[in-house]
This record gives C-alpha cells, structure tokens and sequence, in this order.
C-alpha cells in the first residue's frame, strides 16, 4: 500500500495491559530488529500470547505504546499496521476453499477475483499446496491447514507476522518439520516474525531473539546462545532446562574466587569476577547438565568439605540415544540432572540407588542474579490469562 | 439377564429400528392416518350439514376457479414474507448479539430465558393484552400523544395488518432466535479475528463469515417461522379485528360451517404448498450438518 516499503521493526515502550485487577502485561519494553525471527517463551498466563494480540490489534493495550517501523500502531486496525496474524488453530473458514481462504484477504481489500486468484495460486505453489486449491479446510490434514493459515497470513505481503502457538496443533514429526519450514519462509520473505511458544526446544531451535518471560514482565531478551548458557536468573534457568540450579550463602571471598556454603553442608567455589558478594549473603548459580560428570561415591568419604562436589543417590535413569540423563536425589536441592555422554556412561552403567559423587569444574559455574524469592518460586504453569 | 443379552447381540440394524420405532408408530397413527382421511374426505360431495361418501373434483375445482383463493394466498404470503424478513433480521441480531457479545454463560442462559418470556401465558391472554396496549385509547397511543409526537391516536395499531404483524413477530422470533443461535455458537470466534486481520470490517465480518456460517440456523429459524404464520388463523382472526382473512382463517370458517370436504381439499392444497416451501429451504440449506454438528 505504501510506495516505500516500511521496516518491521518493532518497539514495545512500557507496555501494560490490565483486566481488571489482572495485570496481564507488566510495563514491558523491548525492541525487536526488522527481519528478526522472534520467539516470546513463558508458561501459559505469562502475558505472552497477549502481547502478541496487541501487536495484532486484537487487544488494546491499557497504556504503553506499540511502533512498528518507527510509528505508533495503538488504536489502528490490524489492516493498516502491516501485521498478519496466524492463529493457534488456523482460523481457516470452513465454508471456503483453500484457494479462497487464501485469497480472502485480497478480497477484502478489493482485488477482482481472477487477480486474487492467481496470487493465491502463487503463493499455495510456494508452500506446495497448489494441488488442494478445491478442497475444502476440513478435507486436510493438520499440517496442510497449517501451511493454508500460512499462505493465507503471507499474502498480503506483511510486514510483520505473529505467530501464536503456531505447531502446539501439530504431532511431532510434523512440529520439527514445519519449525524448519517457518524458518525457511522467514528467511525467504526476509520479514519480521514473531512466534509465541511454551517449547523451549522449539524457541531455542529457530529464534535469532529469544524472551523469556513470567507473570506479565520480561526475565530476560537475547539470543538463544546465551539465553541456554548464560541464563540471567534462576527462574530462565529452570525454564529453559539443561541447568542445576544451585545457590548458597557466601562464607568467604578471595581474589576473584568465592565459597558458598550449601544448605546441606556442601561447598561450591564459583569466580565472581571483578565484585565482591558480602559476606553471609546467598548467591545462586548454574551448571549445564551437561558438565557434570558422576563417580560412584566410596562410603564414609569427606568429600563434603571439598568444593563443587555433591553426594547423592541415583534416582531415574533415562537413556535419550546420545546421552543418558541421569537424576540424582541430592538431599536439600528439588532437582540435580547429569546428562552423561553415552560412551562415558556405559563403560561402568549406574543403578538406582548407588550412592554417586557428582562434581563439575569451577569455569563451567555460571553465576545467576535474582533475589532468594525469585529463585525459590518455580515456573508456575497454572493457565490463567492466555 | 439372558433375554437382555439376547437382546444386545440383535443386529445394529434392529436395534436403530426398536429406537426410531415408537415414534413412526405414533407419527403414523396421528398424523399418516388423519393425513390420508383428510385427503379422502377433499373428495367427497356435501350438502347442507352432512358428508357425502363420493370422489369428485369439485372441491378442487372450485378452489382453483375461485378468485377469492388466490387473495387469501397473497395475504397469507404477504404476511409470511413481512414476518420471516422481520423475525430473521431480530433473531439474527439477537442471536449475534448472545453469542458474541455476551461472555458469560450465565448471563446467555438469563437473556435467553427473557426471550421466552411470551410463551409464559396462554395465547388468547397474549392476544387480548395487545388491545389495551394498541387501541385508540391504549398504552402506546397515550404515550406518543403525552410526548407530543402525535395529536391524534393512531388507528392503524389495532385490527390491521400491523397489529397483526406485531403479534406474529411477537410470537414466533424466539424461533429463529434459537436455531440461528446453535449455529452460530459453534462458530470459532477466532474465525471473526481472522477475518478482521484479514482486513474486513465488521459488516463485512458478519456479511463473509457469520451468515454463511449460520445458514443452517436460518433456514430452520425460517422453517420454523413459515409454517407457523402459514397454519395460524387464530392471530389473525384477533388482531385484523376479522377484517383480513388467510387460507387458514378461511379454513376454519369453512370448519365452523360444517363445510368440510371444501376445507379438506383446502388444506390438502395448504400442505402441499407448505411440503414444497420447506423442501425448497432444505435444498438451498444443507440443514443436515446442523443436526450432525
């Protein structure tokens, strides 16, 4: 519509959306680069898919604003603000063909019937549908409805496209496969994407940005990379999976090298490089699952008194092909998981039961942020506002 | 115990006859059976009080020779289009208006229970309360004429085809209410966002997705709605203060004379009409997914 093509870049500034006492969306500001493939990850109620509908302006923010491409959107409908939105169950209408369906949107802003034909033709042959132009919604299959909703949300030529859940309808084989053609298509189209999941995996495997969020605020935005590896808080460590979480109270502090003392009477060295933690203070810290490595522990051995070394019983043992996931009950902590490579595990395999040391070096310690209240409460997943 | 399991292992083909069998039974008995003694009374002879055993095309003859039969069609016709126009447009409205404006089940289960609210009282008390209200001196007259919209009382409100209208308005909106309320609740209210992100307005939401989707509620909203002014004199007889008369109203004349091989060959005719407006519908409307969901 606009002879220059505007950016889809997208500014969120303080923005908050209230239902009544609810507050749904807690003053969140975040900036999404035009042509990014974003993913908003949280459990459900965490105001993620209500960002989402504001963007679209199916929601109206109760203040903050929205920019895309530098101007405000709040109070536009969703056709001026270049947006397009594909919804969880596709919202394809059942009383269309697939070719109309997709032209549906052409229609509406007025294009005769043989133009908006040809261009639905054209973009159903890009996503390989062309043969199911006849048929009705109903007569196909979760994943062909899916690439429909696509084909019918990219035919506009939006500037940006928001996703919500967008393969929770889908069965494995297919949600792997239409991740990778999402991520296909975002490219192709070089477009704005932004796709709301409660998958880590999923959000890990095609984001160039990631936000992980709880209760209506952002926990923390960045790239995928560092968001798995260097998560800022207990709470996106534990979302995000693949980390212990371990915290203790600061008992001394030398160089750039602090002990902590665990609840149960272990010791952690982590670097805290540059501050100093006051003493008597409680930190918290990550240890990929990865880096642990598991030894079978020799009764009556004071192992506790050395550093990131814990003692525990063998709990579950999961074999997942290139690793074993091994949990370990370690008195005072909710969950401690070693993912042991396969060749390493089974020269001597585990039981449960066996008493087991399991330790990790010092450098593989990632120091998290956040009070003991936030570290404590756990990723709710109670449904509420979605 | 062993008839029971006798039973359970009876064809599937037996047992949907056992199921929808009392109910033929009952539809042939009280409604095949008198079906077919009207059709041969509608060819017998009458005189003066009393039937005569016969088969002539008299009555038929008579019926399709008369002039007067062809008015009464056109005011029965005239009355069923300006009711079915006006109850579609309310029930489609009101409808709308439950499903997707009001959140609360609740709230849905109240309003709705409010549209029955004409049903709570018998039909002649619902007629003959319309006098005070619509007469020359009656509620709605005093009340315009107080406001000063008008100086004098209106007579066209009662005994004339607008009472008339009113009252079958009245009557029979909660028929299309309910009908084009259960299709239109199944519709995935994200289908309406959809559509407004594809950049439709609201009008053309409801003109491109919500009246197709609802095709099926109207068509038995209107079914409803057609047959119900099509088969009613009583209405008529009330409100036009006897001053219109309809192929029912003259049906029952005809009745209350003792004429009854004329009436019979009358409503033969009526019911064919009748046969042949709903299967029309139904051939528009597919109304069987409505039935399967």
């Amino acid at each position: 519509m606009n002879a220059e093509r505007k950016t889809g870049e997208i500014e969120l500034v303080n923005l908050t959306k209230r239902y009544g006492e609810t507050v749904a969306v807690a003053g969140v500001n975040l900036t999404i680069p035009h042509g990014s493939y974003c993913c908003l990850l949280g459990p459900s109620g965490c105001g993620k898919t209500t960002i989402l509908r504001m963007i679209a302006g199916h929601e109206t923010p109760t203040s903050g604003d929205i920019r895309i491409g530098g101007s405000s959107v709040v109070g536009q409908p969703p056709v001026r603000r270049g947006t397009a939105m594909m919804f969880q169950s596709y919202a394809l209408f059942p009383h269309l063909s697939v070719l109309d369906n997709v032209a549906f949107p052409l229609k509406m802003r007025g294009l005769d019937r043989d133009r908006r034909h040809a261009a639905a033709r054209e973009i159903l042959s890009k996503v390989g549908l062309e043969r199911f132009a006849e048929r009705l919604p109903a007569q196909l299959s979760g994943g062909q409805q899916q690439r429909v909703a696509l084909a019918r949300s990219l035919i506009t030529n939006p500037r940006v496209l928001l996703l919500d859940e967008p393969l929770s309808a889908l069965d494995e084989y297919l949600r792997l496969r239409m991740r990778g053609e999402l991520r296909r298509i975002q490219r192709e189209f070089g477009i704005t994407f932004i796709h709301v999941t409660h998958t880590q995996l999923e959000a890990i495997a095609v984001a160039d940005m990631l936000v992980v969020m709880d209760q209506g605020r952002i926990e923390q935005a960045s790239g995928p990379r560092e968001i798995f590896d260097q998560p800022r808080s207990p709470y996106v460590a534990r979302f995000i999976g693949g980390q212990n979480v371990l915290g203790g109270i600061v008992e001394s502090v030398a160089d750039d090298i602090t002990l902590l003392k665990g609840d149960q009477g272990a010791r952690f060295a982590i670097r805290t490089n540059g501050s100093r933690p006051a003493l008597g203070s409680r930190l918290y810290f990550a240890i990929r699952r990865d880096r642990v490595s598991l030894s079978r522990a020799v009764e009556n051995e004071t192992s506790s008194t050395i550093p990131n070394f814990v003692r525990g019983t063998v709990h579950a043992i999961e074999y997942q092909g290139s690793y074993v996931k091994v949990t370990v009950d370690v008195p005072g902590l909710e969950e401690f998981v070693a993912n042991v490579s396969d060749g390493a595990y089974f020269v001597d395999p585990l039981e449960i039961g066996q008493p087991v040391l399991a330790n990790w070096k010092m450098e593989d310690v990632h120091r998290l942020e956040g009070d003991e209240q936030a570290s404590t409460a756990q990723p709710r997943l109670e449904t509420a506002l979605s | 115990m062993s008839g029971w399991r006798r039973l359970a292992k009876l064809q599937p083909q037996i047992i949907s006859w056992l199921e929808v069998g009392p109910l033929a039974l009952i539809l042939l008995l009280f409604f095949g059976v008198p079906m077919l003694i009207v059709l041969g009374v509608s060819f017998f002879d009458y005189g003066r009080v009393q039937m005569i055993p016969a088969f002539i095309f008299d009555n038929y003859i008579e019926l399709f020779t008369s002039s007067l039969t062809l008015r009464l069609y056109l005011t029965t016709l005239k009355y069923v289009v300006i009711v079915w126009a006006v109850t579609l447009v309310i029930g489609f409205t009101v409808a709308y208006f439950l499903v997707f404006h009001v959140r609360s089940l609740l709230w849905q289960i109240g309003l709705f229970l409010l549209c029955t609210v004409p049903f709570w009282t018998s039909n002649i008390i619902r007629m003959i309360s319309w006098i005070p209200f619509l007469g020359r001196h009656g509620v709605f007259n005093q009340a315009l004429m107080a406001v000063g919209l008008i100086h004098q009382p209106l007579s066209f409100l009662l005994f004339s085809d607008f009472a008339v209208i009113v009252a079958y308005v009245h009557l029979n909106t909660l028929f299309m209410i309910v009908p084009i309320f259960n299709s239109m609740a199944r519709i995935d209210p994200s289908l309406l966002e959809a559509a407004s992100d594809a950049g439709a307005g609201r009008l053309r939401v409801v003109r491109e997705i919500v009246l197709p989707l609802s095709k099926t509620g109207i068509a038995l909203g209107s079914i409803f709605v057609i047959t119900l002014v099509m088969g009613d004199f009583f209405v008529v007889k009330v409100m036009s203060g006897g001053q219109s008369s309809t192929v029912v109203s003259a049906l029952s004349t005809e009745i209350a004379s003792l004429q009854y091989p004329p009436a019979a060959a009358s409503s033969v005719i009526l019911v064919v009409i009748v046969a042949l407006i709903v299967s029309a519908i139904l051939r528009l409307v597919d109304v069987r997914k409505e039935l399967t969901g």
